[in-house]
């Protein structure tokens, strides 16, 4: 160490006033503009954000896209593949097909006909196994929907079992869907995090009574609620609303108590106390960022549970009257033909799953941007 | 610590009792009867069966002797199967249920933690991108589709388990296998956040530096902090399993109590329904008090918080 | 599969990696695949060379049901699972056999007295309930004095026996002792029925459910656990229920001691209860089970398939119109309605299982003319026909009677499983009638039922299947006050060819027949009370080797008393 020891030569004092000394050379950030620089900085939550910017919008637009209405019904146009023109290389060729097994060949093309009503013209047969093998024969026929049912105009998401077009169905129900994402996700928010923070920070006789209110309002399905909000009020929208807004918050709220009986006996919230801070200021500045990633994780769960909580109660004839669409109750609708008809099911899950997937990556940006202890 | 447990056994039976009260009187606001074929009945017929139910008694004589009834363990009998106990009905019903729940719990939280762990020590990695993604398609998707996805290409193209039904352990593997994949998601996606902010704290890069190594770190120190928030969104997760999920019982025909209260709901089956529900609320109190003790045994801070 | 499939295939890829990620970490996961796979081929194995060793096939039927029994107690039972279960279990004075005709059950034969009012059956001597006790008239005459008994709170019984038998209104109030009931045991062998009035379908009527026997000591033994379990109840029937596993399903053995035990051949007949139609489909496709009913979906796929059948049922659908509403007191504005919806659309894309466009308010091959044997639709034809250009001319017109611009209805939404395709496409068809606005409402079964009864609807969805083969059990619905009525509807003249048809031409066949086609006319053609949707029929796969099920029209959906298996 010693043989290092500078020369006090090399050093010449810097001449300095008082004023400089106190002068911030960073620019003076709040923690939100500093959150949003951080935020900017993380591509994937951009990409997530710019993904639900993008549904938004087309939940917004996309209805009018096209000339069809999201009730316009017409049963000879029942159940149609999707068809864009330029789009057939993935499938979107506005046609069904089936592969047919048989004892011949004759027999299976016989049958493939009769598959699709004998719209001789309109079908096309291919041979995948003639039998040579010992198998059964296998004939795929192909049936372009299209012109066989005269049909001019494209359908970018294929109808569903009445004819309506599913293209601005979907979006209709997207609008539903993403109202009822926020909804729960300001539920959650808002109520969620001030009961748990209350309940967990005074401790004591506040937090048994409000743990024990908790507790009655779980205890009561969510079920039974619903079915008293539907003889108050209508099924629809409102009293999903109502429903959510009971029970919704209670899992962030037994969340956020968990953390905050970790946090509230920690030194820096002593010390804040100590020196004077009122409870709410330690409630805010403190405890509350310090979860904030938890609660921003336990709120992009509680979106998907809302959305799948209004599809579950369409599955059980409770949630939005008909013939209104949520991505839920398209899903639901889809799903029962599945195995037929997967067009129907295919394009609402890829929407609900690129929903979620978009919160996702945007929660994670933003618990990262948020968190205290990551700031520069 | 005795005593704590005491009291809140205490606040449990207060807070059952306004449970089954609450839930009687909002029964009573609901509307129609017992009678499966009101259509068929003449009205002297219709007193004679509500009279068998003992429904022609005023409001609060009928809950004087539900409550009485209640407390000897007697839930009445159940208007859509005649004569049968509701006490009877819900245990048939209530074991497939608990088992496939568990299973799916178990395997679930395991995976699930697995994933999360994988994902925050490779941070920022492929693997953890991977992950990410996986456990976000396991949230996003709804659990029936996944079911019906599981039950065609598993049990009908492939055949390696049963398509549905319920008649052995086999047959617990696919409904297992669906009802999983959210607890899996959960777990990750809660692990991994939780790993990260443990692995960044000044006691867990003390102990690093001390030269305890990585994987010793994080069983001792970094799995017990990341343990608090994940069973509190577990355990109540766990009583939504157990107590059944209409759907994929109604898609592997799993004789459950999910299906059973959905239905006695469509058919006003009210015993049914109340004595669900009061089962329902029993699990969640109960395990809410085994999570608030668990609080204390996991992390020594909150048992000093609770003592204050 | 279909190349729309890729999509299918997307998902399945996604899916699999899932998998396998989460079995690269648990060895477990693999090992127990190993495990299932090896014992699969095992039962495979042995149950090949069981079949070889008996050469010839297990006479076993696999089925499913959708709902769980609800009660096996022939006097509470009120579903149609309870009544098919009840019937393979337990004879009754006769049985409904092919083509709906009777066949002998515990009665040999019957003699009807001059005035129709008294009925004798002679009953066999050779039958025995399963505990070995014989079967007798007195049995009987407990079963049908229990099921009016007010103390019993049965259901059907006194809708069944109501106005039928002798004094079962009044031992129903409570005035008169069971015992007054126009049922005696002349001998053991013997059953004298006395009727209140001459009933022609009297002898379709003794193979309902509720008037099946009960074996009094051994009911009276088990109390109110009568019925519950396997263990508490008795069969004299077919088949016996050996196991009954609560929610999942049951399973009916040969009884050896059934008087006609040597023409029953089949074994073994398990049933499962599964809700979704993929899943039976799923499972049907595996070879698990032997039948499955098909929604609209499936049919698109197995329409072509040599085990697909059609099933028709004489159950009608109809939107009933709720009278007291001013809207709908309008006979134009209900005859509207009727015209506007399209029938056909509904039974071929909608429901698309072989259900027919109904055209009045009774079902096609129910009911012939007793004289020259034509069926009691094509006498009458289709009343309604769909024609939108009319209905806009019919709501048009009344409008201007209402006085009226603008017209907003609620709906009642159906309890099928197509619900919800169903009452959004009659919403927008009814809507084709300018001004009028449709609020769809689904809820639950039940709650329909009560708002039925309270008259809280203005339309509904709603649906009837017959109690008995006579025209009676669809016209009688709509006398004035009638329980089932429910729509404001009265019409002196429609009463009067009811009551007719009950009493003076009760021994009148033809003309009573007559009478009901009047009425009909009056129903749907003058009144316009219902507008009439469609005859529900079953489209269902059957596995080739399942023969000799007979399909009922009435009470049990089928009878298995001679059903085999046959080259499986």
């Amino acid at each position: 160490m010693d043989n290092h020891k500078p020369s006090k030569d090399l050093f010449v004092p810097v001449d300095r006033t008082d004023e400089q000394s106190e002068k911030i050379e960073r620019p003076s950030l709040s923690f939100w503009q500093d959150s949003f620089i951080r935020l900017r900085k993380n591509v994937g939550a951009m990409i997530g954000l710019a993904v639900l910017v993008i549904l938004a919008l087309l939940a917004i637009f996309g209805p009018y896209m096209n000339d069809h209405g999201q009730y316009e019904q017409d049963l000879s146009r029942a159940k149609v593949p999707p068809k864009v023109d330029g789009l057939g290389w993935l499938g979107m060729d506005g046609t069904l097909s089936d592969v047919i097994e048989a004892d011949s060949v004759e027999d299976a093309e016989q049958k493939a006909l009769m598959r699709f009503n004998n719209q001789e013209e309109f079908i096309t047969t291919e041979v995948l196994n003639d039998g040579s093998n010992g198998e059964q024969v296998e004939v795929k026929a192909t049936l372009d929907v299209y012109s066989a049912r005269n049909i001019e105009e494209n359908f970018w998401f294929g109808t569903d079992g009445l004819g309506r077009d599913q293209w601005t169905r979907t979006w209709m129900g997207t609008r539903v869907s993403l109202y009822i994402a926020f909804l729960a996700a300001a539920i959650d928010m808002v109520i969620g995090v001030a009961y748990g923070g209350i309940s967990a920070y005074y401790g004591g006789r506040v937090d048994n009574y409000m743990q024990r209110v908790i507790e009655i309002l779980v205890g009561i399905p969510n079920l039974v609620l619903i079915i008293l909000m539907i003889l108050i009020l209508d099924p629809g929208i409102l009293s999903i609303t109502i429903a959510l807004a009971i029970s919704g918050w209670i899992s962030m709220a037994r969340i956020v108590r968990g953390q905050i009986l970790k946090l509230k006996n920690q030194e820096f919230v002593l010390a804040s106390r100590t020196l004077g801070a009122k409870d709410s200021r330690i409630l805010q500045r403190h405890l509350i960022p310090n979860v904030l990633g938890l609660i921003i994780i336990n709120t992009m769960f509680s979106i998907p549970s809302a959305i799948f909580f209004e599809a579950f109660l369409s599955f059980i004839g409770l949630g939005l009257p008909t013939p209104m669409a949520s991505l839920g109750t398209l899903i639901d609708a889809g799903f029962k033909s599945l195995q037929i008809y997967p067009h129907i099911l295919l394009f609402p899950a890829i929407i609900i799953s690129l929903v979620m997937i978009a919160f996702n990556v945007l929660a994670d940006g933003l618990r990262d941007a948020f968190d205290p202890k990551m700031r520069e | 610590m005795t005593r704590y447990i005491i009291q809140r056994l205490v606040y449990m039976i207060i807070t059952m009792f306004l449970i089954a009260t609450l839930t009687f009187f909002l029964m009573k606001l609901l509307p129609g009867s017992p009678l499966a074929s009101a259509d068929k009945l003449s009205e002297e017929q219709q007193a004679v069966v509500l009279e068998k139910y003992g429904l022609n008694d005023p409001i609060p004589v009928q809950y004087y002797n539900y409550m009485v009834n209640l407390a000897q363990g007697d839930l009445g009998i159940s208007f859509q199967f005649d004569n049968r106990e509701v006490t009877t009905i819900i245990m048939d019903r209530i074991g497939p249920s608990m088992q496939l729940g568990i299973q799916a719990m178990v395997i679930g939280t395991i995976l699930g933690m697995l994933l999360g762990l994988v994902s925050a020590l490779y941070h920022n990695s492929p693997l953890d991108y991977t992950s990410t993604f996986l456990a976000v398609l396991g949230q996003s998707i709804p659990s029936f589709v996944f079911a019906g996805l599981l039950q065609f290409y598993i049990g009908v193209k492939l055949g390696w388990f049963p398509v549905a039904l319920w008649e052995g352990w086999e047959y617990t593997v696919l409904p297992t296998v669906s009802l999983a994949i959210f607890p899996i998601a959960i777990a990750a996606r809660f692990m991994r956040t939780e790993m990260l902010e443990v692995m960044g704290s000044d006691y867990i890069v003390t102990a690093r530096a001390k030269g305890v190594n990585k994987f010793g770190v994080i069983i001792k120190h970094g799995l017990r902090n990341a343990l608090i928030p994940l069973i509190t969104v577990l355990g109540p997760l766990a009583i939504g399993l157990m107590t059944g999920t209409l759907v994929i019982e109604n898609i592997f025909a799993v004789p459950g109590i999910g299906e059973q209260f959905v239905k006695a709901i469509n058919v006003n089956d009210y015993p049914i329904i109340m004595g669900t529900t009061l089962l329902l609320a029993f699990m969640f109190i109960f395990i809410i008090l085994v999570i608030d003790l668990l609080y204390g045994v996991i992390d020594p801070r909150i048992r000093l918080a609770e003592g204050e | 599969m279909k190349k729309t499939n890729w999509l299918l295939l997307v998902l399945a890829l996604v899916l699999s990696m899932f998998l396998a990620a989460c079995s690269g970490g648990s060895d477990d996961t693999s090992n127990s695949t190993d495990d299932a796979d090896t014992e699969e081929t095992d039962s495979g194995d042995s149950s090949s060379e069981e079949e070889a060793a008996t050469g010839d096939s297990e006479q076993v039927l696999n089925l499913l049901d959708t709902a769980e029994i609800p009660t096996m107690d022939a006097s509470l039972a009120t579903d149609a699972v309870a009544f098919q279960w009840l019937g393979s279990t337990t004879d009754g004075l006769y049985r409904l056999g092919e083509g709906a005709e009777t066949e002998p059950g515990i009665a040999t034969d019957h003699e009807v007295s001059e005035d129709a009012l008294t009925w004798t059956f002679n009953l066999r001597e050779d039958a025995v309930w399963s505990n070995g006790d014989p079967v007798t008239a007195h049995d009987f005459v407990y079963a049908w004095q229990r099921a009016v008994d007010p103390d019993t709170g049965s259901e059907y019984g006194p809708y069944m026996m109501n106005g039928v038998i002798k004094n079962a209104e009044a031992v129903n109030a409570g005035d008169v002792p069971v015992e007054e009931l126009g049922v005696t045991a002349e001998d053991d062998y013997t059953l004298v029925v006395e009727l209140e009035k001459p009933v022609p379908y009297f002898e379709s009527l003794t193979t309902f459910g509720t008037f099946l026997p009960l074996n009094q000591s051994f009911v009276e033994e088990q109390g109110d656990q009568y019925a519950l379990e396997a263990d508490t109840l008795l069969s004299n029937g077919p088949f016996v229920i050996t196991e009954w596993n609560h929610g999942e399903g049951w399973t009916l053995e040969k009884n050896e001691d059934y008087w006609d035990a040597e023409n029953v051949k089949l074994e073994q007949i398990n049933v499962r209860v599964v809700k979704e139609t993929a899943t039976g489909v799923n499972l049907y496709d595996t070879g698990e089970v032997d039948r499955v009913n098909l929604s609209a979906e499936f049919v698109d796929q197995y329409s072509t398939s040599d085990e697909y059948r059609i099933i028709e049922e004489p159950t009608l659908f109809y939107v009933k119109m709720n009278q007291e509403n001013e809207i709908l007191s309008n006979v134009n504005a209900r005859k509207a309605i009727q015209m506007v919806i399209d029938r056909q659309g509904i039974t071929n894309t909608i429901l698309n299982n072989g259900s027919i466009p109904s055209g009045g308010h009774m079902p096609k091959n129910f009911v012939q003319h007793p004289e020259s044997g034509e069926d009691f639709r094509e006498l009458n034809g289709d009343l309604v026909q769909t024609d939108v250009e009319k209905a806009k001319e019919l709501w048009a017109t009344a409008k201007e009677e209402l006085g009226i611009e603008e017209a907003e209805l609620g709906y009642l939404g159906g309890d099928s499983e197509v619900a919800q395709n169903m009452d959004a496409f009659i919403k927008d068809q009814l809507e084709q009638l300018e001004g009028l606005t449709v609020n769809v409402e689904s809820v639950p079964f039940q709650v329909r039922l009560d708002r039925d009864t309270a008259m809280d609807y203005d339309l509904q969805n709603s649906g009837w299947g017959p109690d008995y083969i006579d025209p009676n059990t669809f016209m009688n619905m709509y006398v004035t006050d009638g329980a089932n009525n429910k729509t404001g509807f009265s019409s002196e003249e429609y009463d009067s060819l009811i009551q007719k048809a009950g009493d003076e031409l009760a021994l009148e066949p033809a003309e009573r027949f007559d009478a009901f086609l009047e009425a009909e006319k009056i129903l749907i053609e003058e009144e316009a009370v219902l507008a009439p949707l469609y005859q529900r029929a079953r489209a269902q796969l059957l596995k080739p080797y399942v023969k000799g099920v007979v399909v009922n029209p009435m009470g049990p959906d089928y009878n298995y008393k001679h059903a085999y298996i046959e080259g499986k």
